[in-house]
């Protein structure tokens, strides 16, 4: 019921993620590329000792590049299956509460955020998409196994 | 001895293990015939394994609680308090001496009479006071107290995650300290400050040893359940099966010892199922009844070797490629182009198994898929080696630990990676005297003193934007382990470090390319190479095909290969042909005036060789200076085919449409979305070798016995020096010439070879030539070559 959200946005859009599920929000700092990764892995970023496969948000929901030539990206970090993500997004901007359950988006979205809505919430700020981390993370892996 | 020691010691503690509730259990309902018979099957086993065993204590005190459990169970005497304690004394004593014997110690001198006497009927009341005696020491009466200390390990059990997190934590404290001593460089120099620093690097580093240290396990713990597996298993099989164990105290990581234990099982059982015969079968095949299980381990480099070694039946590739041609695993024109060694790693496909009837225990084929999967699965490999009649060697090669690993960092455009320094051969110039690069239909190849090899280049593998000419790039020269080498071009060579591997994103790994990822000192992510998946991904075949099928992604790759490698060119006179690619030996530049007409038919001259050339009708139509011919092989011998230049490597995948009359054209096929005429090789072979009289460069070949030392030392040089080849019998394609034996020696049908058999003695049947009969010799080997 009390779900924290933490609210980001991506391609301009307000998004909700599951605050439970993001460890911390950093800063990315240098970016490594992975040569023939999928599209949606920037690279590769450290934190601490940790590697973060860096998650580029915008282009795994096929809505554009990010641009990670300025850097200063601010990316949330979660852990999935083991290992460590950052999903790079245009802003971080607050943590709120919802104020209601998982509600099903009726109206039509994009392909892409239709692809990893887990649903809408209802919060102080209006109505906002819940994201599936791992849908986000997965986004075109299974389609393009292989690069 | 030992095995049988330890195999005891095995047996002892489980059952120790299990009794632990029973004989609690039994304390409180004495009456229990069931946990009853289990102690007393107990000190019964142990009983009956004293005896052949030197162990006068262990055996005295088994033999008196026998007694008195006899005694119960045929309800002579009633399970009292004073009895189950005794029982219990004499169980936890055997306990105490189960673990001397398992530290390889002697037994300490002593009596267990206050024991036995406890153990004695109540009739006996002098020594009911003492009955509960369970407690004192295992020493004999008056022995120090030294060993009873050793007795308490200073050991704890730890979870492996607890170890994890320190380890995390030593090697942020490892990038830590570089940062600091970063930093410290830029800073004004203070003696105090660096003393200071440098012993807090040396801490750190003896604190990373420690804690990878205690990851480490001893292979031992592997191999103790094994003697029991093995008599178990050849038990059940009515089989005698002797195992000998080494290496057991060579290390490796816990995790891995735990990979492998389901593998090496499996391969066990199999040898024991499988290769070891039924003791009359070896005894039909004069072997000796007991079957011999070796296994062995040894570290070679960053490398844990465990072989399994059998002298049972071996695998009969034949069968096994049956097999596989019946269940589609490989095709007719696979099959031909098979090496041995290929054969036998048929036994890893999937669903194959030669096993006449399966088991209980194992089919040989089912399931080894799987050991070799989970092998692969934690870097390591298994080979396998088998002579029918003789027995199996089966090597697991697994790195030593899944975490810290030697690796050398390469960069290209700037960015660095890291390579596992275990693949590693050797590290060249790309300029240097000995290395030649050349480029075959688009497809790097480097010959490095003599040896050629696939090269690939690592910028256009990763789409890398990189300007430095082949010739100042480095090579690394790559032998994923069990598999062909090959040369891998990298802008610039950094530095050998050690590397806290881990494994990266599943996206990441899902390229294929990467093992792991790795930070380096400065704290920045480096990506670790997958020296066969680099390979795999840059488009090198291995011989090795069936090591190739490692995963899903390159079995579908696999399946591809069924379509023959074709190099397209354009001919002489400009019409676009193929010729298959493997029977390309190397492309040779040559002047046109090393081409003339002689001897009835077009030669070209490379080199010191003459061969004979097609592909071109009349040299005087030659109108450039130089000329590219390629070199063709069947493997013995060579032609030319001159052409003007190499198009393209392309896959021959759809149908050929075969040409109306036999020629040096065998008929037309799309290649590349263009038609390209097929070249016959060999018909051309057929017309220019066939014919011809190159004959002579090839020597006449002899076979010999092998085992005979007389023939070897005294009769081989002479041989030789006639002008034969030697070939052994086990050399089974080449066709000998001539066949030389013995006058006593099954006479061995060689299609058309001459024979000369060879008499000991002067006087003989005149079929066979006196062994010093020097000039009668010379003259029966003349004749062959002639």
């Amino acid at each position: 019921m009390n779900q924290l959200l933490l609210i980001v946005s991506i391609a301009g859009s307000r998004v909700a993620l599951p605050a439970s599920a993001v460890e911390s929000v950093i800063e990315l700092d240098t970016l490594i590329p992975v040569p023939r990764s999928p599209a949606h892995v920037a690279g590769l970023s450290a934190l601490r000792s940790r590697v973060l496969t860096v998650i580029d948000c915008q282009r795994a929901l096929g809505l554009g590049v990010s641009d990670f030539s300025d850097g200063i990206n601010e990316a949330a970090v979660v852990e999935v299956e083991g290992h460590h993500y950052a999903l790079s997004v245009d802003a971080v901007e607050d943590v709120i509460e919802a104020s209601s359950d998982l509600q099903p988006v009726k109206a039509a979205m994009g392909e892409g955020w239709e692809r990893v809505a887990r649903g809408m919430v209802e919060t102080g700020e209006g109505p906002l998409l819940l994201v599936d981390i791992t849908a986000l993370i997965g986004a075109e892996a299974q389609e393009r196994a292989v690069a | 001895m030992d095995d049988l020691i330890a195999d005891f010691v095995a047996e002892c503690r489980e059952m120790l293990e299990a009794l632990g509730g029973e004989i609690i259990a039994w304390e409180a309902q004495p009456d229990n015939r069931e946990r009853l018979d289990n102690i007393f099957r107990f000190v019964h086993t142990v009983k009956g394994n004293c005896g052949f065993f030197d162990f006068p204590r262990l055996e005295a005190l088994s033999h008196a609680a026998e007694d008195a459990l006899a005694d119960v169970r045929s309800g002579h005497r009633v399970a009292d308090h004073a009895l189950v304690s005794a029982v219990l004394g004499v169980i936890d004593r055997i306990g105490e001496f189960i673990e001397i014997i398992a530290r390889g110690e002697e037994i300490p001198a002593g009596s267990d009479r206050a024991l036995i006497a406890a153990l004695a009927a109540p009739g006996d009341a002098a020594h009911e006071s003492e009955a509960p005696a369970p407690v004192e020491p295992v020493q004999g009466e008056g022995d120090t107290p030294s060993t009873h200390q050793a007795q308490a390990p200073r050991t704890i059990r730890l979870s492996v995650e607890l170890l994890d997190r320190v380890m995390s934590g030593v090697s942020d404290m490892v990038l830590a300290r570089n940062e600091l001593s970063r930093r410290l460089r830029e800073a004004p120099e203070d003696v105090e400050v660096a003393g200071a620093f440098e012993r807090l690097s040396s801490i750190i580093a003896e604190m990373r040893d420690a804690i990878t240290q205690t990851r480490m396990q001893r292979i031992e713990n592997l191999f103790v359940g094994l003697p029991r597996l093995v008599r178990d298993l050849s038990t059940d099989l009515g089989k005698q099966v002797m195992i000998d164990i080494d290496g057991g105290d060579v290390e490796l990581d816990r995790e891995m010892i735990e990979m492998i234990r389901d593998p090496l099982t499996h391969i066990i059982r199999n040898a024991v199922d499988h290769g070891i015969e039924k003791p009359a079968d070896r005894l039909a095949k004069d072997k000796r009844e007991i079957g011999m299980l070796r296994v062995a381990a040894r570290q070679s480099g960053n490398q844990i070797l465990i072989d399994i070694i059998d002298d049972g039946a071996g695998i009969d590739a034949e069968r096994l490629v049956e097999k596989a041609l019946q269940n589609g695993v490989i095709n007719a024109a696979q099959r031909d182009s098979m090496t041995e060694a290929q054969k036998l790693q048929l036994i890893f496909a999937p669903g194959l198994s030669t096993a006449r009837e399966v088991t209980s225990v194992s089919g040989r084929g089912v399931g080894m898929d799987v050991v070799r999967s989970n092998i692969e699965k934690i870097g390591g490999v298994v080979d396998v080696e088998s002579t029918v009649g003789e027995g199996t060697c089966m090597t697991l090669r697994v790195p030593l630990t899944l975490t810290i690993m030697p690796a050398l960092t390469v960069s290209i455009a700037g960015q660095h990676f890291a390579i596992p320094r275990t693949a590693i051969v050797e590290i060249v110039r790309a300029n240097g005297h000995s290395v030649k690069l050349e480029t075959v239909g688009g497809a790097g190849v480097a010959t490095i003193r003599g040896q050629r090899m696939p090269r690939v280049t690592l910028s256009d593998l990763l789409d890398l934007p990189s300007d430095m000419a082949d010739e100042d790039r480095t090579l690394v020269l790559l032998r994923p382990t069990g598999r062909d080498i090959y040369a891998l071009a990298v802008d610039r060579i950094h530095d050998h470090e050690e590397l806290v591997v881990k494994p990266a994103a599943p996206a990441v790994m899902g390229t294929g390319l990467y093992a792991g990822t790795t930070l380096a000192d400065d704290g920045s992510p480096i990506l670790l190479f997958d020296a066969a998946g680099l390979a795999s991904v840059g488009g090198i075949r291995f011989d090795n095909a069936a090591a190739a099928g490692a995963n899903d992604e390159d079995q579908q790759v696999a399946a591809n290969d069924d379509f023959a490698d074709m190099l397209v060119f354009h001919a002489i006179d400009g019409t676009r042909r193929a010729v298959h690619l493997a029977l390309v030996d190397r492309i040779e530049e040559v002047e046109a005036g090393a081409v003339r007409f002689a001897a009835g038919r077009t030669r070209v001259q490379i080199g010191e060789r003459i061969l004979p050339l097609a592909g071109i009708a009349d040299p005087k139509e030659l109108d450039g200076s130089k000329l590219r011919v390629f070199r063709l092989t069947d493997g013995d011998q060579e032609i030319g085919y001159a052409f003007d230049r190499v198009v393209d490597q392309l896959k021959l995948d759809h149908e050929v449409i075969a040409a109306d009359t036999p020629g040096e054209v065998a008929g037309v096929a799309l290649l590349g979305d263009e038609p390209a005429e097929l070249i016959d090789v060999h018909w051309l072979f057929a017309d220019l070798i066939g014919a011809a009289t190159v004959r002579s460069t090839a020597r006449p070949r002899c076979r010999l016995p092998a085992g005979d030392p007389w023939i070897q030392h005294m009769l081989r040089p002479m041989v030789e020096a006639a002008g034969y080849e030697i070939i052994s019998g086990s050399d089974g394609d080449a066709v000998p010439d001539l066949v030389i034996m013995s006058e006593d020696e099954e006479d061995v049908p060689a299609a058309s070879a001459r024979k000369l058999v060879i008499r000991a003695r002067p006087d003989g049947s005149a079929d066979s030539i006196y062994r010093y009969d020097r000039a009668g010799l010379m003259l029966a080997l003349k004749n062959g070559v002639a």
